[in-house]
């Protein structure tokens, strides 16, 4: 065994994260870690690294205990690790993201840059890249900075490697380069830890799965002996039932609310749309085909260049978010943390956020209805609360997007737009959400959901619009859609070729 | 009463600390905390007093205003000038008011328009606004103004009248942050920007509209400072934003946005006030008073950072 | 021409070493004496002391903190200067009064990140807390005296000469190279960037932020004591004003000079060239025979070139992000 872990045990405030947990991790073989959200994962996995200090239990790399916390002792034993995308430093060019903390030197103290930028070019050269190395990283794109963390991984000739949700921001492109890169490495006798939350990579590329709930070790198995079903029920506990089509539609779509016409922005250009009421329209694509910003800009946030907005024959200004919300839009942002809540407010603060003005008596807010409206929403969406004063930073994913939710209903809009909604949810709460959305539709609100989960667009959508490079490049029916389909319309043209 | 205490831990701790000040010079110095006394010190204060209001509105939505002194000197300048000019004085003072103003809402203007930290943007009208009431005034002061104007800061049936001015405005600050929906999207704005924007508040119009406000405010206090001094000098409100930062720090706003109250502010002004005051008091020694002052804002930060309930963010 | 304008906004070098020559020729254009080798010098020594201390703040800021106290612990420094050196006073030798001063400017940095990295007090504030409280300890130092007794060897700091080169401008020289080698050249630059460009990243791979937070702060004060003497070399006389205003005229410089004030972007190059052109100005006012007020027009200018800064900023930022950008 390469890496042990015994027994790691660590709490957060009144959140026991980890119990006790081993594990034992070989090298030459990918294993894949599985857990919903709050499973201990991002725990276990900030012990790897030496972020987080466990409570108790100990970690031995090649027989050797490690001092807890030590981020660069985890180095020298030869353990690297690729976090999420937020971790680059975007003012820094890809030499020194890549070489930061240990950096080769020359004679004196100095740097030996003309080293490090040749066996730069070379890392980007293997991953299939060939950018200037030189400029700052906050010129390239998600997919880029990416691609410099893993160069960052693969330039310290590491012995075992964790790769924490590698794929989210990449293309299927460039997933693929990944994807080559980590069979190599395994080849090469490299161990790699591999936390997705993408079934389909997992039994892609695993050779073993372990799967933790409620941060607690439940079993390690090869995929082979875990099929996906089972693998899912071991996640949450119970048969969540995965893909299940949305019941066919009794009644027939009713009046068109929204009406987008020839929209152009910086990343869009010409998109037209249709939603109506009682209608869940997905809009597929791949990350950065433009679909958030057309979210972003029929909501207001962001302004468009030409064309129109309309909702229930009300025209909208470009960049008049107060205008959109009085004329019954609502957009439940991608960024929960920073564009959906406000952390530090309380639920109640949060979720009147948006009809305050409303919630006055005279000049001034009036306490007690702001009070039942906030206890009305919690109790609507079940938000797992002791009431209203907690404040927002203190619930589980799931539970924050009720909240967000719940700001938006309160305020009875016409239009819900979705930006991946279940980003970041657990298996349970997805459903519930899930739930939640045909209900809304059911009363007579048309939503549009962007999702780059395939499964959950298929099964949710009355129709599936698809775009591709800023374009909508075709529309799907929601009853009959498969996945293949709706990737054919998603892929550029000149990558679709090579996937078809 | 447990509630009380956990929301308003910051605000027991300074009126305590202002009682025990008080009690302390009162017991070392009897004449010291003589109504007379309290009366005439109170003189220096208003200025501070005044311009610790817009800045804690506008440090709660994570923003700052370096060039309030500045304003200050510019709209003194612009008074005198008009006094100078022969304008009756309600006219000139109308039009310091309109400047000042204007100059807080070019704040305003530029860091919405171009996005930049405050920090950098008043700072950048802390040496403009200064430099222009400078050369506008080629450095000399106007003086003396109409007695009628120097009256409306001075005293009536024992109270003082910027007093009055200052509690009408601090009860309307008071309302504003803590019992309006404005106040509301104020704290959420300083929270969390983005998240304001995503929730429908008008970030940008807040924003602009609070450094208007500070500069409107900036005014009134140059005015309150010429009437009472009988001068119009470029010179006015020479390093006032830090003691008025410090103010409102000293009151528990959090300089990183978010949380504060006015009720603070209003004691971290009377704590600075009073505690300046004493120093000069007894021991009449300018720089230890800079220690005090310089000692309570860092010693007040560290505290509020024990005293605050745990996890944010 | 519209490839100039790009450059100018996009290499903020370029639009500052543009500013300087349009402010020459204007200058020279009114008196050609302006070219004269001894203004140059005159300007170059006036922006010594000025160098010195924006070479201490560029890595505070890069790393994305601050220090508003440079201008008092000046004052403060000076005075201890003047109380320990002037023949009235303590009258001690002026070799170990140098060092003490080094020494001490060093341990002043060190206690200011002390209390931003351990005490977690937003630097901001802290130096703000110490820009009041230091400048009252100075004044607490000088007693209301002036001193004007300082021995030669303090004194060289100032007016003396290196192979007829000032001593101010050849201080001044060696600092802004070691400190430029220090933030390109070394491990120890590149982790300040990294530190100010995503502190929690930097956490990641393992940089000590509590290290390298001490580190630009001590590095900060020591250069304000480098400064110190050679603004005390320079002046002969030390009163309660000495420094005062420092802060603000350093911090302008870094920002018009092209460092982002929220940490990880910055070159020293820029921030160079923004001390000189800052310092410029008043002798370029002076050489237009504007008259007498027009000096009182001084840092009117000067925030108007902070705002032309920022402006600037924002339209290469926006055209930056036009070209590649993210989704």
């Amino acid at each position: 065994m390469f890496i042990r872990l015994q027994n790691l045990s660590r709490r957060f405030g009144g959140v026991q994260a980890l119990r006790g947990v081993s594990l034992d991790l070989d090298v030459g073989e990918i294993h894949a870690l599985c857990g919903e959200n709050g499973a201990g994962k991002s725990t276990l996995i900030k012990i790897l690294c030496g972020i987080v200090v466990p409570d108790e239990g100990s970690m031995l790399v090649g027989g050797v205990p490690l001092a807890a916390g030590d981020v660069q002792a985890r180095a020298r034993a030869g353990v690297a690790v690729i976090h999420q995308e937020s971790a680059a430093f975007p003012d820094l060019d890809a030499v020194d993201n890549i070489y930061v903390g240990r950096e080769l030197r020359s004679r004196f103290f100095g740097l030996d840059r003309r080293e490090m930028e040749r066996r730069t070019r070379g890392l980007l050269e293997r991953l299939g890249e060939d950018f200037d190395p030189r400029v700052p990283l906050s010129r390239r794109t998600v997919a880029q900075r990416q691609m410099v963390a893993l160069a960052r991984a693969l330039s310290c000739e590491c012995r075992f490697l964790i790769m924490d949700e590698p794929t989210a921001a990449l293309s299927r492109r460039e997933t693929e380069t990944l994807f080559r890169i980590v069979g190599q490495l395994r080849a090469d006798g490299v161990g790699i830890l591999y936390v997705s939350h993408r079934m389909e990579e997992i039994y892609q590329l695993a050779d073993r799965i372990t799967v933790l709930r409620d941060g607690q070790f439940v079993c390690t198995d090869t995929p082979a002996a875990l099929p996906r079903r089972m693998l899912i029920q071991r996640m949450v506990g119970r048969d969540a039932g995965e893909r299940e089509r949305a019941p066919a539609r009794v009644e027939g779509p009713g009046a068109t609310v929204l009406r987008v016409r020839g929209l152009t922005g910086e990343r869009f250009r010409d998109v037209t749309l249709d939603i109506r009421e009682g209608e869940i329209v997905g809009l597929a694509g791949l990350v950065g085909a433009g679909r958030s910003e057309v979210a972003r800009a029929i909501f207001g946030v962001d302004p468009w260049l030409a064309g129109g907005v309309e909702v229930a024959g009300m025209p909208l200004w470009p960049g008049d978010v107060q205008a959109a919300i009085r004329a019954g839009v609502a957009l439940v942002p991608e960024d929960r943390q920073h564009e959906g809540l406000v952390l530090a407010m309380t639920i109640g603060e949060n979720i009147t956020l948006a009809i305050l003005d409303t919630l006055v008596s005279g000049p001034f807010l009036a306490g007690a209805p702001e009070d039942a409206a906030a206890r009305e929403m919690i109790r609507q969406l079940g938000i797992k609360a002791p009431g209203p004063g907690l404040p927002a930073h203190a619930l589980s994913g799931g539970n924050q997007q009720k909240v967000v939710l719940a700001k938006w209903l309160a305020a009875r809009p016409r239009v819900l737009i979705l930006d991946e909604p279940t980003k970041g949810v657990d298996v349970g709460a997805k459903a519930e959400v899930y739930r939640l959305v045909r209900e809304l539709a059911a009363k007579g609100m048309g939503v549009l959901m962007i999702s780059s989960d395939l499964p959950e667009v298929l099964q949710l959508s009355d129709r599936i619009l698809v775009m591709s490079e800023g374009r909508l490049r075709g529309e799907l029916p929601g009853a009959t859609a498969t996945q293949e389909e709706v990737l054919a319309l998603a892929l550029p043209d000149a990558m679709g070729v090579g996937h078809a | 009463m447990r509630r009380m205490w956990e929301v308003h831990r910051h605000e027991f701790v300074l009126a305590a600390l202002l009682a025990g000040l008080l009690v302390g010079a009162g017991i070392l110095d009897p004449l010291f905390v003589a109504g007379a006394t309290q009366l005439k010190l109170s003189e220096n204060i208003w200025e501070m007093a005044i311009l610790a209001l817009p800045m804690t509105l506008i440090i709660i939505t994570g923003g700052i205003d370096l060039s309030v002194g500045s304003t200050m000197a510019l709209a003194t300048v612009a008074f005198g000038l008009g006094v100078k000019a022969g304008v009756p004085f309600w006219g000139a003072a109308v039009v310091a008011l309109v400047v000042a103003g204007g100059a807080g809402w070019a704040n305003g203007w530029l860091v919405t328009r171009l996005r930049v930290h405050p920090l950098l943007i008043t700072l950048a009208s802390l040496a403009a606004y200064r430099g222009l009431a400078e050369g506008l005034s080629r450095g000399q002061p106007v003086t003396p103004l109409p007695a009628m104007f120097c009256r409306l800061a001075g005293v009536v049936s024992g109270v003082p009248l910027p007093a009055l001015y200052f509690a009408v405005l601090v009860v309307i600050a008071g309302l504003f942050l803590h019992r309006t929906p404005h106040g509301r999207f104020l704290r959420a704005m300083g929270y969390q920007e983005r998240a304001a924007v995503f929730s429908g508040i008008p970030v940008a119009r807040l924003r602009t509209i609070l450094h208007a406000m500070a500069g409107l405010m900036a005014g009134f206090a140059a005015l309150i400072y010429a009437a009472r001094r009988n001068t119009a000098n470029p010179e006015a409100g020479l390093g006032i934003e830090l003691d008025v930062i410090s103010a409102v720090v000293v009151g528990g706003t959090d300089i990183m946005g978010g949380s504060g109250s006015m009720l603070g502010t209003l004691l971290g002004v009377l704590l600075i006030h009073e505690a300046r005051e004493f120093v000069n008091w007894r021991w009449s020694s300018a720089e230890l008073n800079m220690v005090v002052i310089g000692a309570l804002l860092i010693f007040s930060v560290i505290a509020h950072r024990l005293l605050a309930p745990r996890g944010r963010g | 021409m519209r490839r100039l304008m790009s450059a100018l906004l996009r290499e903020r070098e370029a639009g500052l070493v543009a500013l300087i020559g349009l402010l020459t020729l204007a200058a020279a254009g009114r008196d050609p004496s302006f070219l004269s080798v001894q203004n140059w010098r005159d300007i170059l020594v006036n922006a010594a002391p000025v160098m010195v201390l924006a070479c201490g703040m560029m890595p505070v800021i890069v790393t994305g903190e601050i220090d508003i106290s440079v201008g008092s612990l000046t004052g403060l420094l000076a005075g201890l200067l003047g109380v320990m050196c002037s023949t009235a006073q303590w009258g001690w030798n002026p070799v170990p009064v140098t060092l003490l001063i080094l020494a001490g400017g060093a341990v002043a940095g060190l206690g200011t990140g002390a209390l931003v990295t351990f005490a977690r007090v937003p630097s901001i504030l802290a130096t703000l807390g110490l820009l009041t409280a230091l400048r009252g300890v100075m004044i607490w130092v000088m007693r209301g005296n002036q001193i004007g007794d300082f021995p030669p060897a303090i004194r060289w700091w100032g007016t003396g000469t290196i192979l007829g080169l000032p001593v101010l401008v050849c201080v001044a020289g060696g600092v802004v190279a070691g400190t430029g080698w220090m933030a390109v050249q070394t491990p120890l630059g590149r982790r300040l960037f990294a530190l100010g460009s995503n502190p929690d990243a930097a956490r990641l791979v393992g940089l000590s932020e509590w290290r390298l937070k001490l580190f630009v702060f001590g590095w900060c004060g020591f250069l304000t004591a480098v400064a110190t003497l050679m603004l005390v070399g320079k002046l002969g006389v030390v009163d309660a004003s000495v420094g005062r205003g420092y802060e603000l005229l350093v911090v302008t410089c870094a920002v018009v000079g092209g460092v982002s004030i929220r940490g990880g972007r910055g070159r020293l190059r820029g921030v160079v060239l923004a001390v000189l052109l800052m310092v410029m100005i008043k002798t370029v006012l002076v050489f237009l025979k504007l008259g007498d007020e027009a000096t009182k027009w001084e840092r009117a200018i000067q925030g108007g070139f902070i705002l032309l800064a920022v402006v600037l900023d924002h339209l290469a930022e926006r055209r930056s992000a036009d070209a590649g950008g993210h989704s």
